[in-house]
């Protein structure tokens, strides 16, 4: 079973999924859903659409440079069962699964270090920015027009809903 | 390029869309045009005679992929924004592919085994 990545957004396409084109000079794309396959159709760049595994890659946002991108690989050569083989390899696969999402997480990590306090610088921008807007707790006292009306409660007793029922018949 | 299109309802008019829209699908994708494009300029091949095409197929724009009928038209053609938005786009770097694809998934690169013969 061979797990193919969508030409796309490089999402993995399992079989009897998605839809595949073959061109007139046999070159194969591989679509993961009808998304994928319109936004090709519309000759939409994948680097340029934000959505995409491509544009991610190419502005930084994800991991682009580690050793265990090398043990997913398409392999072209067939390989000889071995069952000693086959049973290392599966042993590794949940450990190497967690190295590589441990380094995604400290690539995100590194990536929103400076968020924070650049929130934090923009929200006292804009407070000061706009203090103007804030009026003080004592003037919203003394101008009862700056503040919302108070609730004044109604009581509202049976007879008059009776009244009510009386007039709609 | 695309015909103009009739209210299905007219019986008459009817016509076969896709017949109207056939250049469209006959165009090059960006990546062959880009290919074609990177060659060295021996190895592109010279422009055959082509009855069925305009100007019998003598004048071609490379990068666009369409043929002109005359001269004239071919390098009015060279000045319009099309033509000069299409010339930066296959100046800069190589269309996506299925390999940019796979490697952007996190895949390495393919592993074809040791090669057999030397070359």
């Amino acid at each position: 079973m061979r797990l193919e990545k969508c030409w796309f957004c490089s999402s993995t396409i399992y079989p009897g999924h998605g839809i595949q084109f073959v061109r007139n000079d046999a070159k194969i794309f591989r679509f993961c859903r009808s998304k994928c396959h319109k936004n090709f159709k519309m000759k939409r760049n994948p680097r340029k659409v934000k959505w995409t595994k491509a544009y991610r890659r190419s502005h930084g946002k994800d991991m682009t440079q580690d050793s265990t991108f090398e043990f997913e690989r398409k392999r072209n050569r067939p390989e000889r069962y071995d069952r000693n083989v086959a049973e290392k390899v599966l042993k590794a696969i949940p450990k190497i699964d967690k190295v590589r999402v441990d380094r995604e997480a400290t690539h995100h990590k590194n990536r929103m270090k400076g968020k924070k306090s650049k929130e934090q610088k923009e929200a006292a921008k804009e407070l000061e920015q706009g203090i103007v807007l804030v009026k003080a707790p004592a003037a919203l006292q003394q101008d009862p027009s700056l503040t919302l009306p108070q609730k004044i409660k109604v009581k509202v007793s049976q007879k008059q809903s009776e009244e009510n029922h009386a007039m709609e018949e | 390029m695309g015909g103009k299109c009739p209210h299905r309802h007219v019986k008459k008019r009817r016509y076969s869309h896709k017949t109207a829209r056939r250049t469209k699908f006959l165009v090059k994708g960006d990546d062959m045009v880009y290919d074609e494009l990177k060659k060295p300029d021996e190895q592109k091949k010279s422009l055959p005679v082509d009855e069925d095409l305009p100007g019998m197929g003598q004048y071609y724009c490379f990068h666009c992929d369409r043929y002109f009928s005359n001269v004239a038209v071919r390098d009015e053609h060279f000045k319009t924004k099309r033509h000069k938005k299409r010339l930066k786009q296959m100046m800069g770097p190589a269309p996506h592919t299925q390999l940019d694809a796979d490697l952007a998934a996190g895949m390495g690169m393919p592993d074809n085994g040791p090669k057999l013969m030397s070359m």
